[in-house]
């Protein structure tokens, strides 16, 4: 066979495996389309070459070849959902060991995944993976990966580390798949109520549970650096709290400030040492931020007049904070970046004087410095049955001033959240069908949906839940 | 005149030609001094039972009247303010309703009051809870300016989250946009 380089263009697909592939998903019908003026529209992506990788039948040496099977799916599908692979795991099991790297480059894959599962000797399990490169035709990498039992709450996560690996090895960059998604949402069999609780939802839609049982109002969740905390707003107290949730105690612990006020929306320092949050003071509401490794040291950012500021998030060095404000005077609230000690605030969303626009829920890329935030514009053309619908903007601070690109355009859109990998981001959404929870990969616009029929708010995406 | 005569003398035979005499009434007995007394006393008690039926009427008339005095007066202090669309600033229409509960609060000086700030559902949630704040705020401020001490105010924001109106409607959002008034001490017998 030719000794080729991995292509950075597509090739040409034998019939087998274009019938096989997934086809790309055509923008659906769009209900109603709306576009901010003065901003790009991201729907129109370059073509990126995608390259397809087989999923081969995993083995499993001393165990059920059903397990084997489901942890292929969920490898298959982790694949899919990192958006960088196109993903053949819809063929029958080849009989032989080994990978037939012939008749795997002749059916146009440019790389394959085999897994063997198999006992250790003091009862745990592992789970071994090695990529093949189809192109070289030979064994690019293998990791070992331990499992919990299948019926662990963490056994899906472990395999979702091992997809990570596939991912990382292939393209260089982190996957998303060890990652968990957490919401506010009212209680199942309740909506009709008035109290909200946090959920949590793995990377892939799998797994949903709840995690608190305040019968209260629990909003704003927020990931801690490192995974291992979350923190909140509740009402459980009768005013809004934050508190820190430890995940691995299921602990709860206040802000425990000294100060009187009603505190919200958290947000933690990338170094994991701190919290800011909006203390509600009077009729303003102000930043603070409060040293949660020492417990103490409460300190504020006063802005001026009656304001209100707040929706904190951190720059990925630490070094700045957007926020929301309406410090321009509008009743409306717009979107600033300040240094991280406080100082002159820049306004970042499309803001046009006159106009009456409403931009919130900033969320700042854990490795650039693109910021992404939803709103929307009045200007009459946008206002359809009287009611303004909401969409996703993406701010890039190094690609120049002002430069936005607005990432959907159906439905409303709202509490976008960036994954680990800073590429993909998960948001709630109302579509024509009903509401639900959506990732877009900001890479290629393609759009599935997390978590379907569910109206959640302030999504908030994990760190990489590596192994603790 | 001879009519009338004639008529007298036709009853005077007519009685005379009457058949069965009708017994004689017993014979007159009179109440004994002790029957008398007893009675006059019966009557007193009667007189005294009804005056104390009277006053006890008159008392629970006028508590009546006091309790709902104070329940209007409650009711007054409850009565919920709305607010226009992402604004806190007071409404013109409203601050009748607020120098009422001022004048109020001035003749209770023991009623400490919580403020509830709601917004209606358009907007961000969190957003909307520090617009409930400054709303609640903004009442605090506008009830002190009647020259009430802020101490005996605390508040808290529900933003979006307790409406009491459903619907996505400009009626129903109009309805939420609003501060309730929690009387959290001092509230029996306002005056």
């Amino acid at each position: 066979m030719t000794v080729r380089a991995h292509a950075t263009v597509p090739r040409p697909a034998p019939l087998l495996l274009a019938a096989l592939w997934l086809a790309p998903a055509p923008l659906a019908a769009q209900e109603v389309e709306q576009v901010i003026p003065g901003v790009e529209l991201g729907l129109v992506y370059e073509t990126t070459y995608v390259p397809p990788i087989a999923v081969l039948p995993f083995r499993s040496v001393g165990g059920s070849g059903n397990r084997a099977e489901i942890v292929r799916g969920i490898v298959a599908q982790d694949l899919r959902y990192s958006d960088r692979f196109t993903v053949v795991d819809s063929l029958p099991a080849l009989p032989g060991e080994g990978v037939d790297y012939g008749l795997w480059d002749g059916l146009g894959a440019d790389w394959a995944v085999t897994g063997t599962i198999e006992s250790t000797g003091t009862g745990g399990t592992v789970l071994e993976i090695e990529l093949h490169d189809i192109v070289f035709a030979g064994l690019r990498e293998r990791g070992r990966f331990p499992l919990p039992r299948v019926d662990d709450p963490d056994f899906r996560l472990a395999v979702h580390r091992a997809s990570d690996a596939v991912v990382t090895w292939v393209t260089g960059e982190d996957g998303i798949a060890a990652s968990r998604i957490a919401f506010a949402m009212r209680p199942w069999g309740d909506p009709a109520g008035s109290s909200k609780e946090l959920y949590v939802v793995d990377s892939d839609g799998e797994n949903l549970r709840r995690v608190t049982w305040d019968e209260s109002i629990v909003v704003s969740p927020t990931w801690s650096p490192q995974g291992d905390r979350v923190a909140f707003t509740s009402y459980r107290s009768g005013i809004p709290i934050v508190y820190e949730r430890e995940l691995a105690t299921g602990e709860d612990r206040p802000l425990e400030t000294g100060q009187n006020g009603q505190q919200i929306t958290p947000a933690y320092h990338p170094d994991g040492s701190t919290i800011t949050f909006a203390l509600l003071n009077g009729r303003r509401s102000d930043l603070h931020s409060y040293d949660v490794r020492r417990r103490c040291c409460l300190s504020g950012r006063l802005g001026e007049g009656f304001h209100k500021n707040l929706q904190p998030t951190y720059s990925h060095d630490g070094s700045r904070i957007a926020f929301t404000s309406n410090r321009l005077g509008t009743p409306t609230p717009q979107i600033y970046v300040m240094p991280e000690e406080g100082g002159p605030a820049v306004l970042i969303s499309p803001y046009r004087y006159g106009e009456r626009s409403y931009f919130t829920d900033p969320d700042w890329s854990p490795n650039s410095s693109k910021i992404a935030f939803a709103g929307r514009v009045d200007t009459g053309r946008t206002r359809v049955g009287g009611i303004m619908r909401y969409q996703i903007l993406v701010a890039d601070l190094d690609a120049g001033a002002n430069r936005l690109v607005q990432l959907t355009r159906e439905g409303n859109n709202e509490d976008p959240s960036w994954a680990p990998n800073g590429r993909h981001i998960v948001f709630t959404g109302e579509r024509r069908n009903g509401h639900g929870v959506f990732v877009v990969d900001t890479g290629t616009g393609r759009t599935r949906t997390l978590v379907a029929g569910v109206r959640a708010e302030d999504v908030d995406w994990s760190p990489a839940l590596g192994q603790r | 005149m001879y009519k009338t005569r004639l008529l007298l003398a036709a009853l005077v035979v007519a009685a005379a030609c009457g058949g069965n005499e009708p017994a004689p009434p017993p014979a007159p007995t009179g109440p004994t001094p002790e029957e008398l007394e007893r009675r006059r006393q019966d009557s007193i008690a009667r007189a005294q039972a009804a005056e104390e039926a009277r006053q006890r009427a008159e008392q629970e008339r006028m508590e009546r009247e006091a309790a709902r005095r104070a329940e209007s007066l409650r009711r007054t202090l409850q009565e919920v303010v709305y607010f226009d669309y992402d604004e806190s600033t007071i409404r013109s229409d409203t601050q009748d309703r607020l120098r009422a509960k001022a004048e109020i609060l001035r003749d209770n000086p023991a009623v400490s009051l919580r403020m509830e700030g709601h917004a209606d559902e358009r907007g961000t949630s969190e957003y909307n809870i520090a617009l409930g704040n400054e709303r609640a705020e903004a009442v605090i401020q506008a009830l002190s300016a009647f020259g009430i001490d802020s101490n005996r105010f605390t508040s808290v924001s529900y933003g979006e989250e307790r409406p009491v109106a459903q619907g996505s409607t400009e009626s129903a959002w109009a309805r939420n946009r609003r501060v309730e008034f929690v009387v959290t001490a001092g509230g029996d017998n306002l005056r």
